[in-house]
């Protein structure tokens, strides 16, 4: 049920979706991987747009080089815990949503109950191994995965429901090589924006997501294009999974 | 033959987002690359590993379709080709 004060807040959105779309955000949880270029944008929106439990996760501290695109840090929270800082702003956006702050490191031992009971997975990591890991994850316990990366004024983007969609490991059967990768912000509000909408849309259950369809930003040339991807059978991943989840239901 | 290549993210930075390769018929998707990079070593850094293969993350699609597997070097080109390189961007 929504308040008063929930009814004003999201008028302008229940209007376009009505109280039955705002009560599905309400009662999401979504899980955002990274509080940093990409997933403070992420959460900033899934925020204001009223999604009603967000976990953010991030090991990290804040340091001023982040400050160029991590933009719920700012120059005061030096030195202060990524998930304490994004945490504060985002509570004080929107009082209304629960936020959970999740300072670890993600890795096999932590990820599994992590994300296990959640609607929504976010990568906004700034690595493959991590990302493979969310992946399986995803995969193992058929959770969405939104995935998001950026180097420069390039971007990509893509949604994967396992079993319905090529998963990471499909699209992306190796890693690119490590590096400190060059960005300006705005690629990654971009990218994370996108990312955003794609968890609202499916919430909502309305529009059509990037379902195998991998969308490139190029922000040196305002081009926005799209690739086709396609499950691999052999995917290490997802080639076990059935091909349709409804499958299950009958 | 006329091959088109697309090149996207750092590819395009490098090379431009569309060139036209003039190659001879049969040339594969390996001949197609070392072309590129005789003129760029930039290119060359980006696209191959210190073996000389093109490095594994690169997306290869040869008119729309992925092209994948270890066979994907030895893959002839045809004229009017569109032959298109994607790196993966891996930063967040």
């Amino acid at each position: 049920m929504l308040s008063c004060d929930e009814l004003e807040r999201y008028h302008r959105q229940i209007m376009l979706f009505g109280e039955a779309g705002q009560e599905k955000l309400k009662s999401a949880r979504v899980v955002i991987a990274g509080a940093g270029g990409l997933g403070c944008p992420v959460a900033t929106y899934l925020a204001v747009a009223g999604v009603g439990h967000l976990r953010i996760i991030d090991h990290d501290t804040v340091d001023r080089s982040n400050l160029n695109r991590q933009i719920l840090h700012w120059d005061m929270d030096t030195g202060r815990a990524k998930t304490e800082s994004a945490g504060k702003k985002l509570q004080a956006i929107n009082p209304d949503i629960e936020i959970e702050e999740a300072r670890v490191r993600i890795n096999e031992e932590t990820a599994p109950g992590l994300v296990r009971d959640t609607d929504a997975i976010v990568d906004a990591m700034d690595n493959y191994p991590t990302r493979y890991l969310l992946n399986h994850l995803a995969c193992k316990f058929g959770i969405p995965l939104f995935h998001g990366a950026i180097r420069g004024f390039d971007g990509q983007v893509t949604t994967i429901i396992p079993g319905r969609t090529a998963c990471l490991s499909c699209i992306f059967p190796k890693a690119p090589p490590k590096e400190i990768f060059p960005v300006i912000g705005v690629t990654a509000g971009i990218i994370g924006l996108i990312q955003a909408n794609e968890v609202i849309k499916y919430l909502l259950g309305t529009g059509e997501l990037l379902e195998n369809r991998l969308l490139i930003w190029d922000g040196l040339h305002s081009i926005l294009e799209e690739i086709n991807v396609e499950r691999d059978q052999s995917c290490i991943e997802c080639s076990q999974l059935q091909s349709d989840p409804m499958e299950k239901v009958k | 033959m006329i091959v088109r290549i697309k090149a996207f993210a750092r590819f395009r930075e490098i090379i431009g987002s569309e060139n036209t390769l003039d190659l001879d018929e049969g040339t594969p998707v390996l001949g197609a690359l070392k072309n590129l990079s005789a003129g760029s070593k930039d290119f060359r850094d980006a696209c191959f590993d210190r073996e000389g293969t093109i490095a594994s993350h690169v997306v290869l699609m040869i008119n729309g379709k992925r092209i994948s597997g270890r066979d994907r070097e030895s893959m002839v080109l045809h004229d009017g080709d569109e032959l298109a390189i994607f790196p993966p961007v891996a930063g967040g």
